[in-house]
């Protein structure tokens, strides 16, 4: 929230300056020892952890189970170019379905509870969808997953890019990724967004101010299921593959730990520091050492410790300090003269 | 109908251990208002434990090692089963020192928090034990099978579901024949009514955290023979104990037992004649019950939800 | 007609009844005043008729429909707003944004998602004019958690006042205000009274029998005595209880 001016457009300039370094980073990508292919995961891993900032940070739902969103996805975008048609628009489109008609049925059953309930009943139905996807042979292809998933063309009218190879696939997705951080710019700022968060302030306030809480809940977890799966469907391209592991609980702990490292409780762009910094530090430390997991789950374990906040959290704060200790030297100087 | 009867047996088995995982998991949550994500390393660490007490490679100097070995496995099983859980409640103190910033919070800050610590044991467990998975020896006449009405038994699968039972006799005991039942129960809807009768909280709840620990850590040791020992059975331990306890209801003991039983005997029967999916089943019978009873079967409106 | 009539309302929780058999009219446009000792059940009755807690029997009807068993947001919608004794108010809003949300042309837009909420004044205007009936009107961008605590009991108000109620119930309003603070909102509640109907429960008696126009006194979850501050000064029951202390 900085200031209602950057609220009230549609591009900030965060966005792009966001933008802008994310565009460069082919350029310099191989020079600092990574490698393309993180630059789309780091990508889609952002969309999918703004989608699920939505039903966290802004709503403050805890989903522990949206993996099986970001999983229906990707098998959808696989399974929608095996059996209806091999189009990229049509099979994103698929894969968005899919996920918000999943995130539909689990609302419907979830969408009146709060806190611990809610919690513990993502973790149910995020462990439905894993077990499904892990014994449905037939259609999922079980444990060995759903492979062969070809990265289709981007066609816009007579024209047709070729996304294959993975640095114009990163183009791609980062401007898919610009259209979903505006869409989502605008929504949380407008008056649904406000809602959704006032929801999260106090939900018995908002219902007694004649608001739905209810269909609130249900409609934006339906939306950040359809961007998982929108996410997922990505993801499943950008991998040629769809596995079963994507849902199970631990990857679907990963994106809020993701989501909460970065700061998405308190800012709009936390999320998108998380993925950068899990997914580098996953590939940075796993070069180093196997056990990568323990020293992440121990850093995590501090940050909730010492900065619940998050990552954008402690930035605000010192920015707050800052300003507060500037604003205290100001009054000093002045008093003086006024005094 | 008696093709059922051992996979009603099976189910009812099944149903006990998992009550035995749940209950410690119930005991936190219920005190606490914040779910433990680590119960379910807690529960391996368990098994590894025992493992290192009872399996051929004790963490010994060789030659203790080998005197450590003369004891008969039953002695060492024995002391193993009274040993692990309170190694492992010494790592439930640890936990619980660093959970206690979060009571009072938003649920979400002492899931993450137990989930970074799930992480941590989970990984030290591999670096240490490796990822193989491995056996946890019994002593011979607990092991073994017998013979009844032309089927084949296994005979651990039965000391393991007494134990279990025995085990949530005695946590019964505690919470409705002891003053400390009363104060865990007061102090799950009232804090301030603890705190008034003089009863420090803050030990209260370390108590109740080691006591679940502890619990978590005897499944283990009970689960491991029949499940096995690997790295990653704390996670498929502790989501049933999920669904136990939002089917059962959260803050209620009979809850928890009987929503258990169900559980089991629904894996149980499917498991006749789908095994594929008998996992499934579980997760349907929790979507089933809870679509009509919101808070599961015992479930009292909790201060959780506001 | 009263606007509000509440029929036998019984409210159960588990085996404890809470409220027996209430009865209660109010009409439009009165200040109708509810007292009694703790845990008597003020606020269950305020629940029950902020649609927060459904009586287990019972009628509560508002111009002559029943509204009882409806859920907060449909009785909120008929024109039902309401305060809270434990003070709800949005902390990560500033305080415009607190009222700016309790607007009924915000509610009528509230799954909008094309306008962005900053920069439209309309809103903004409408927020600020209800604040500043509060006297908070140079407090408009101050988030609410940085508030004094009397600003945040007035701010509590102007979130209900911004829903244009019908009926207004307050919840214990001067709870924790000193003198001043429960002068100045005795002065706003005489300023609204005879254009809203008002339904306060109160603790402090002698702000509420200088405004109220009837009183109720609910007592084992029953109304034991009711009628205007001049007669229930000579209630027995007011008497007895040192709540007659006043004037």
């Amino acid at each position: 929230m900085t200031g209602s001016s950057s609220e009230a457009r549609l591009i900030t300039p965060t966005m792009l300056g966001a933008w802008l370094v994310l565009a460069t980073v082919p350029l310099w990508i191989n020079a600092i020892g990574l490698y393309p292919y993180i630059g789309v995961e780091i990508v889609i891993w952002s969309i999918y952890a703004l989608a699920f900032n939505l039903v966290l940070g802004t709503s403050g739902l805890p989903s522990f189970g949206h993996g099986a969103f970001f999983g229906v996805g990707a098998y959808a975008f696989g399974l929608t170019q095996f059996n209806i048609a091999a189009n990229l628009w049509v099979c994103l489109a698929g894969a968005i379905l899919a996920g918000a008609f999943a995130g539909l049925i689990v609302g419907l059953l979830i969408a009146h509870r709060r806190g611990i309930y809610f919690a513990l009943m993502t973790i149910a139905f995020g462990q439905i969808f894993w077990t499904i996807s892990v014994k449905w042979h037939s259609v999922t292809g079980g444990e060995d997953g759903l492979l062969n998933i070809l990265r289709l063309p981007a066609t816009f009218g007579v024209v047709s890019f070729d996304i294959s190879d993975n640095e114009t696939l990163y183009y791609f997705v980062l401007a898919v990724f610009a259209v979903v951080v505006m869409l989502l710019w605008r929504l949380v700022n407008s008056p649904y967004g406000r809602i959704l968060s006032a929801i999260r302030q106090s939900e018995t306030r908002t219902a007694h101010l004649g608001y739905n809480v209810w269909l609130y809940k249900l409609s934006v977890i339906v939306i950040s299921a359809g961007l998982s799966g929108f996410a997922g469907g990505l993801f499943a391209m950008a991998q040629r593959s769809a596995f079963p592991d994507v849902m199970n609980l631990a990857q679907s702990g990963l994106i809020v730990m993701m989501t909460l490292v970065g700061g998405g409780l308190v800012s709009f762009w936390g999320p998108v520091i998380g993925v950068i910094i899990f997914l580098i530090a996953r590939d940075v430390i796993g070069a180093m050492t196997n056990a990568w997991a323990l020293y992440f789950g121990a850093m995590f374990v501090l940050l909730v410790l010492f900065r619940p906040e998050g990552i954008a959290g402690g930035a605000k704060l010192l920015m707050e300090r800052w300003k507060a200790r500037r604003e205290a030297s100001r009054v000093l100087s002045s008093a003086p003269r006024s005094g | 109908m008696f093709d059922l009867l051992p996979h009603l047996l099976n189910g009812l088995v099944l149903g006990l251990l998992l009550a035995l995982i749940a209950l410690g998991f119930m005991l936190i949550i219920g005190l606490m208002e914040q779910i433990n994500l680590a119960h379910g390393s807690l529960f391996a660490l368990g098994a590894y434990f025992a493992l290192m007490l009872v399996g051929p490679k004790p963490p010994l100097p060789a030659d203790l090692a080998a005197q450590w070995l003369q004891i008969p496995l039953g002695w060492r099983y024995g002391m193993a089963l009274i040993i692990a859980p309170c190694l492992a409640g010494i790592v439930g103190i640890a936990v619980e020192l660093c959970m206690r910033r979060t009571y009072g919070k938003d649920p979400l800050y002492g899931l993450l928090l137990t989930f970074g610590v799930a992480l941590v044991l989970e990984e030290i467990i591999r670096l240490t034990w490796g990822t193989r998975d491995h056996v946890l020896p019994v002593p011979a006449g607990m092991s073994g099978a017998f013979l009844f009405s032309d089927l084949i038994w296994s005979r651990y699968r039965f000391y393991a579901a007494g134990m279990a039972a025995v085990a949530i006799g005695l946590v019964w005991l505690l919470i409705e024949k002891t003053p400390y039942g009363a104060m865990i129960k007061a102090g799950a809807h009232d804090s301030e009514m603890v705190r008034a009768l003089g009863v420090n909280l803050s030990k209260l709840r370390l108590g109740v955290f080691v006591l679940g620990t502890m619990l978590a850590a005897f499944a283990g040791i009970v689960v491991a023979p029949i499940w096995g020992i690997r790295p990653h059975m704390g996670v498929d331990a502790v989501v049933p104990a999920f669904l136990i306890i939002v089917l059962g209801g959260i803050g209620s003991f009979w809850g928890a037992v009987i929503a258990s039983l169900l559980v089991g005997l629904a894996v149980g029967i499917s498991g006749a004649y789908a095994s594929e999916w008998s996992l499934l089943s579980m997760y349907l019978l929790l979507v089933a019950v809870v679509s009509i009873r919101a808070r599961g079967l015992f479930g009292k409106k909790s201060m959780l939800e506001v | 007609m009263a606007l509000i009539e509440v029929e036998g309302v019984h409210v159960r929780f588990g085996d404890r009844v809470v409220l027996e058999e209430i009865n209660l009219a109010v009409n439009e446009g009165e200040l109708h005043g509810i007292m009694g000792p703790n845990g008597a059940g003020k606020t269950t009755f305020f629940n029950t008729l902020t649609g927060s807690v459904k009586p287990s029997r019972g009628r509560i009807r508002l111009e002559g429909a029943d509204i009882a068993g409806l859920g907060p947001h449909a009785i909120a919608r008929k024109g039902v707003a309401r305060s809270f004794q434990i003070m709800t108010l949005f902390n990560d809003f500033t305080a415009q944004e607190n009222v700016m949300v309790a607007l009924p042309a915000f509610r009528a837009r509230g799954f909008d998602v094309r306008r962005a909420v900053a920069g439209d004044s309309a809103l903004a205007d409408e927020a600020n004019e209800v604040l500043a009936s509060v006297g908070l009107g140079e407090k408009a961008a101050i988030s609410a958690k940085l508030l004094s605590y009397g600003e945040r009991r007035a701010l509590e108000i102007a979130v209900a006042l911004a829903q244009r109620p019908r009926v207004l119930c307050l919840d214990e309003p001067t709870s924790g205000l000193g003198t001043d603070g429960t002068t100045r909102l005795a002065e706003l509640i005489a300023k609204l009274k005879g254009k809203l109907t008002i339904v306060a429960v109160e603790h402090d008696m002698r702000f509420l029998f200088s405004l109220a126009d009837r009183i109720s006194v609910i007592h084992w979850g029953q109304v034991v005595a009711r009628g205007t501050p001049r007669e229930l000064q000579e209630n027995p029951w007011v008497k007895r209880s040192n709540l007659g202390s006043f004037g």
